[in-house]
């Protein structure tokens, strides 16, 4: 990012073999870390892992849903150890939406924005040595392990009111589907236990963000002068902080109302349903924020990284930010417009949800003009970063038309939503954790990847992601309800193209990790800088991987440079040395 | 949608059956919408009238079971002298102006029949046989829907795909003019005030041109129903809905799914045919109200737009008024446990006279409606409370 | 020095998770206290007798239309009672007292304890719904076959005439669900001011 140029006059190499790169041994280095490069490891690796399984989930929810009737649910209820029947058969579809939801947001996209490329560069970007709280940070992680643990767990329990096995609750929780009256199976304790680890977790780690970005900067790094990505986590962060413990006492109100006689969600003891869905959303919108936000932030470093030119509007762009994290607290409702909301809390909400749509865009079109008159490289990051800004612009428009509590009445709850939360998360956030991926590799793990199969992974992702989730919107204009896994015979032919799009994708998988292959088998030895002169933030200075220590010797930022002036002036040193 | 349904209708082999020659006496001319609908209905009602052989068949036909017990015999003496409907200015279409005069073969009225599949107005479009339907929403036949469907096409929609293509276009522009072969010497911009001032300012204008058909929408949508609105209470049962009209005597009517094979041989869409349908009567303000007995449902038909949920514990309401007689599907949409893709709702709009035929076959009363009608009106209000009504206006 | 400041910082962010924590616990009575008081969500108010008095003196000078008020009855699915309005529609002038009656018969073969959840429709005019005496307000044992009638005493504020988005209101619903309590407390119901008045052989 522009405005650590200035790195390149850092002093905070580490000769190497000091006793920098003194490595504990593996069971004390992976499993007892306090490094955040190697808990940043942990995490992206717990997230690609999460991520296959919730991506194996959508298949078989792909696969039945391509045609009308219930094909497959069957096999997998015995496969999972149940007593397949129309009704367990149907469970098990709500098992699947549950699953793949919470895994998704809780173990796929939290874990590898903010637990992997927070972990791993938020220190190295503001030159710090670690995290603040390094043994918290282990702490955090296997939290978010232990979490996901119990939500399998919960797959082998029953649940609902016929016995039948798993939570099918909806990622959402809403009582009283989740309470005994809905799901009087301890399936349903389990999930929410995963969620109040995976939620502990992203709260401590929160904190340590928080801590570290506010206490550990390097001299003469000042917030103005952080890097955009390190922006996005400490943005994320207070969300976090101010979002998760609002979830948190919610689904323990859900956990006392089915285990202790509790009734704060349940009319029969004065409690109220809607009470549960306002506590949620007021957790839950801020949550899509933390799930984009450091997305937003990885784009920055990409775009600038790659048209060689510092981010445009960098102030705006940090609070830009700063107020899409601020109204994210005030729009909950509009998940929640079909309740019987009176006709001035909607209106409100109406207007609220679509001013979002003013910061937003200032973070698109400074993009763009941050890359007008750049001198752009299409390397993969930048390439997954221009799908990012399309793709999410479409998310972001048909937000703006489910924001109208009037027009949301035909569409809530329907296939249009689900494109629309897919356009900006499994195009939006999941773009941008590839392009973060591809940015880094080389940074992380000191081997370069295959250029083309990177690109090959993008095609066939951009391809597959539009094919599968592009026709959902038609579906829901037409009426189609989520979460359902039958339905009438006019929806088959474009749910039987989703489905095809998600063969896509899922081949799409096939370049990936055979990229991961070919990196440590023959890719070439990624040297500190291996993306030239646009990449400018203080990581890289260090060697790839970095040392195992760095910045022993804090790095200082030397204040004459602001980031107006720290590009190269002489065209002929600009010329790109690329590996 | 019109060509479709005709083309079903000519080839369909229940039109040969006596029952359903009253509605199709004279079906809607292919390819004139809405009209047609209207006139067909009129027709109906004057088919009706004027075959009183037909009318007084005393059983539904067998290709078309009626699930309803036909009607009570006192009932068909009742209706003929009392006509509320002719003195409801709100209900001015077709129906009332064949059935005013129309005294003894109105009684032909009570012979009800289910609606059949030539009926079905609500339904989603498939891509094989109307592809361009299938892109957007369903036909609206409500008062909101109708506006709420034109702001969706005529505001949102071209905003949206403009700020989409606009945004396409400067990424292009960017990817052709700006990349290394052609613009090798980036740029040093950083700043410019008045760029970033308009692409402020510029979409928070966009917002302000939709928030307005926004808020008239929503003050549409929220017009509160007239005292003699059609009370029905629409409640959520895992998985299925009962309908209580509240002002009929309460009668209570179960719907259920129609097995998918009865709905294919009866030609109605399986997932969405019910056994018993939410009968309604149609361009009439309906209070629907909606409660759940267990879990959270909503209660959802697309092409009326209409949305609500049904939550344990408390009451919702909404009011709805149907343009044209007709089916409407719709389906629960608030996950509410394992059956829940199996929970259809199905509405049949019926003229007036109809629909009175049919809540007294459920052994239902008019007579409360007919007072309330009555004492509703706003001509009807008693003299003494319509000046005291702008006195209170006034005096605050 | 960097460790305390570290600590120091820590420990704030904890605090501010521990505070949102608490505050999402706190919204249970701060929701009920914010429905109470604005009505949101159709949330009926709790009147004395002399705002009743208050309110019907004022209706009497300034002279109110009258409103139409709908009576419901709900009962969740697992409570074996028959539940309804004696009256299911009925007319006051605005500002004036009406009293209602409800019946609930238990049908069951054990003694059963209800308690009653209520909103108005629509919700904009819960603020203006005001209960002086509700058999809500208390639960409600009834042995097996036994039947009560409820009264309701309310009153329908003027203040409703200068709201826009209620002024135009025709009808407000007001809606009971019954739910078995989920413990039953003894002796709570009995022919109180707000009570069940108890009647031998039915209504």
């Amino acid at each position: 990012m522009a405005t650590t140029a200035d790195a390149f006059q850092a002093h905070g190499d580490v000769p190497a073999h000091s006793h920098a790169d003194d490595k504990p041994g593996f069971f004390a280095r992976w499993f007892m870390s306090t490094n955040h490069k190697d808990i940043g490891t942990l995490y992206l690796m717990f997230a690609v892992f999460a991520g296959l399984v919730g991506g194996a989930i959508s298949g078989i929810m792909r696969a039945e849903l391509a045609d009308p009737g219930i094909q497959y649910l069957g096999w997998w209820v015995s496969l999972m150890g149940g007593e397949a029947s129309l009704s367990a058969n149907l469970h098990m579809w709500n098992v699947l939406i549950t699953a793949h939801g919470l895994i998704m947001v809780f173990f796929m996209v939290m874990p590898a924005m903010i637990g992997g490329f927070g972990n791993w560069f938020v220190p190295l970007m503001i030159g710090a040595p670690d995290m603040a709280f390094p043994r918290m940070n282990n702490v955090s992680f296997w939290l978010t392990f232990v979490g996901f643990m119990s939500l399998m767990f919960s797959l082998f329990v029953p649940g609902d009111i016929s016995g039948a096995l798993g939570a099918g609750t909806g990622w959402t929780l809403y009582a009283p589907l989740s309470t005994d009256i809905g799901s009087p199976g301890p399936a349903v304790d389990f999930a929410i236990f995963a969620l109040h680890l995976a939620g502990a977790g992203s709260i401590l780690g929160a904190t340590n963000f928080i801590t570290t970005i506010f206490n550990m900067r390097a001299p003469g790094m000042t917030l103005h002068k952080m890097p955009l990505f390190v922006w996005s986590v400490l943005v994320t962060a207070f969300l976090l902080l101010l979002a998760l413990p609002v979830l948190a006492a919610a689904i323990t109100m859900v956990l006392t109302d089915r285990n202790f006689g509790t009734t704060f969600f349940e009319p029969a003891g004065g409690g109220d349903p809607v009470l549960y869905q306002h506590l949620f959303w007021f957790f839950g919108h801020p949550e899509v924020y933390i799930m984009i936000l450091p997305g937003f932030g990885m784009i920055s470093q990409i775009v600038a990284t790659f048209s060689r030119k510092p981010v445009f509007g960098y102030l705006g762009m940090a609070y830009a930010m700063v107020a899409i994290g601020v109204i994210g607290f005030v729009v909950w409702a509009h998940h929640m417009y079909t309740v019987g909301l009176d006709v001035n809390t909607k209106m409100y909400f109406t207007a609220a949800t679509m001013i979002i749509a003013v910061p937003t865009g200032v973070k698109i079109f400074s993009w763009i003009a941050t890359m007008w008159g750049g001198s752009l490289e299409f390397k993969s990051p930048m390439v997954w970063a221009l799908g990012f800004i399309f793709l999410f612009t479409i998310g972001g428009v048909t937000g703006v038309v489910l924001a109208n509590g009037g027009i949301d009445d035909a569409l809530h709850d329907t296939y249009y939503v689900v494109a629309h939360f897919h356009y900006v998360l499994s195009m939006g956030a999941v773009f941008s954790i590839f392009a973060g991926w591809y940015y880094w590799y080389g940074k992380m793990f000191g081997r370069m990847h295959s250029e083309f199969l990177a690109h090959l992974h993008f095609w066939m992702f951009f391809i597959g992601v539009n094919i599968t989730f592009f026709p959902m919107h038609f579906l829901g204009m037409n009426g189609m309800p989520r979460r359902i896994p039958d339905y009438p015979t006019y929806f088959q032919y474009w749910n039987n193209v989703a489905s095809v799009g998600y063969m896509v994708i899922a081949a799409s998988l096939i370049p990936f990790i055979a990229n991961i292959i070919y990196a440590h088998t023959v890719g070439r030895r990624a040297p500190a800088n291996y993306w030239g002169e646009g990449a400018t933030t203080l990581e890289w200075t260090l060697s790839s991987p970095p040392p195992y220590h760095q910045f022993e010797t804090l790095p200082v930022i030397e204040d004459h440079h602001s980031y107006h002036d720290h590009m190269p002036r002489d065209p002929g040193v600009a010329t790109p040395a690329r590996t | 949608m019109q060509e479709r349904e005709t083309a079903e209708r000519a080839d369909n082999p229940v039109v040969k059956d006596l029952g359903v020659t009253l509605f199709q006496s004279k079906g809607p001319a292919a390819g004139v919408p809405r009209l047609a609908v209207l006139a067909s209905a009129l027709l109906m009602i004057a088919g009706v009238g004027m075959t009183p052989a037909v009318a007084q068949q005393p059983s539904p036909s067998p290709t078309v079971a009626a699930p309803l017990a036909p009607p009570a015999p006192d009932a068909a003496a009742n209706v003929a002298p009392d006509d509320p409907q002719g003195a409801t200015p709100g209900n001015d279409t077709a129906p009332q102006e064949i059935r005013g005069g129309d005294g003894p073969e109105a009684a032909g009225a009570d012979a009800y029949q289910p609606l059949g599949p030539e009926w079905i107005r609500g339904v989603p479009a498939d891509p094989r046989q109307d592809f361009a339907k299938a892109l957007t929403f369903q036909d609206q036949y409500s008062n909101t829907g109708n506006y709420a469907l034109w702001m969706h096409n005529w505001v949102l929609l071209p905003i949206i795909v403009a700020i989409t293509l606009f945004v396409l276009a400067l990424l292009l522009i960017v990817i052709v003019r700006y990349n290394r072969r052609r613009n090798a010497v980036p740029s040093k911009t950083t700043h410019n005030t008045l760029i970033e001032v308009v692409w402020t300012v510029v979409p928070a204008l966009l917002l302000l041109v939709i928030a307005i058909p926004s808020i008239r929408l929503l003050a549409k949508q929220y017009e509160a129903p007239p005292e003699n609105a059609v009370t029905i209470k629409a409640t959520g049962y895992q998985w299925y809905w009962t309908y209580t009209y509240m002002d009929n005597g309460e009668f209570e009517i179960i719907s259920n799914m129609m097995p998918e094979e009865e709905a294919q041989a009866r030609g109605f869409p399986s997932h969405l045919e019910v056994d018993n349908r939410l009968v309604v009567p149609v361009n009439t303000p309906i209070r629907l109200q909606t409660t759940a007995a267990d879990v959270i449902h909503s209660f959802a038909v697309p092409s009326l737009w209409f949305k609500l949920d049904a939550i344990p514990g408390r009451l919702n309401e909404r009011m709805l008024t149907i343009r044209e007689p007709g089916i409407y599907y719709g389906q629960c949409s608030e996950l509410c446990g394992a059956r829940h893709a199996y929970m259809p709702i199905a509405i049949e709009a019926l003229p007036r006279p109809q629909w009175e035929a049919w809540v007294r076959a459920q052994g239902g009363t008019l007579g409360d409606e007919a007072e309330a009608e009555a004492g509703a009106q706003p001509a009807a209000v008693p003299a003494a409370t319509e000046a005291a009504a702008p006195a209170a206006g006034a005096a605050e | 020095m960097e460790a305390s400041r570290n600590l120091r910082t820590g420990l704030l962010a904890g605090g501010i998770a521990l505070a949102m924590l608490a505050l999402g616990f706190a919204a249970v009575p701060l929701y009920r206290i914010f429905c109470q008081v604005t009505g949101f969500g159709g949330t009926t108010q709790i009147a004395s007798e002399a705002d009743a008095v208050l309110a019907e003196r004022f209706a009497r000078s300034a002279g109110t239309r009258p409103i139409s008020i709908r009576f419901d009855a709900s009962t969740a699915r697992d409570l074996p009672w028959s539940f309804r309005p004696v009256q299911i529609t009925d007319r006051v002038q605005i500002g004036e007292r009406d009293l209602a009656f409800y019946t609930a018969r238990n049908d069951g073969d054990r003694p059963i304890t209800g308690v009653a959840s209520f909103n108005v429709s629509p919700a904009s005019t819960g603020k203006y719904f005001h209960k002086v005496q509700c058999f809500c307000f208390t639960e409600q044992t009834l042995q097996p076959g036994e039947e009560v009638r409820m009264p309701v005493l309310f009153y329908v504020d003027p203040a409703i005439l200068d709201d826009e988005n209620a002024r135009n209101v025709e009808q407000i619903t007001l809606s009971y669900t019954f739910h078995e309590a989920l413990e039953p407390a003894a002796g709570t119901s009995g022919p109180a001011a707000g009570g069940a008045l108890r009647s031998q052989q039915a209504s």
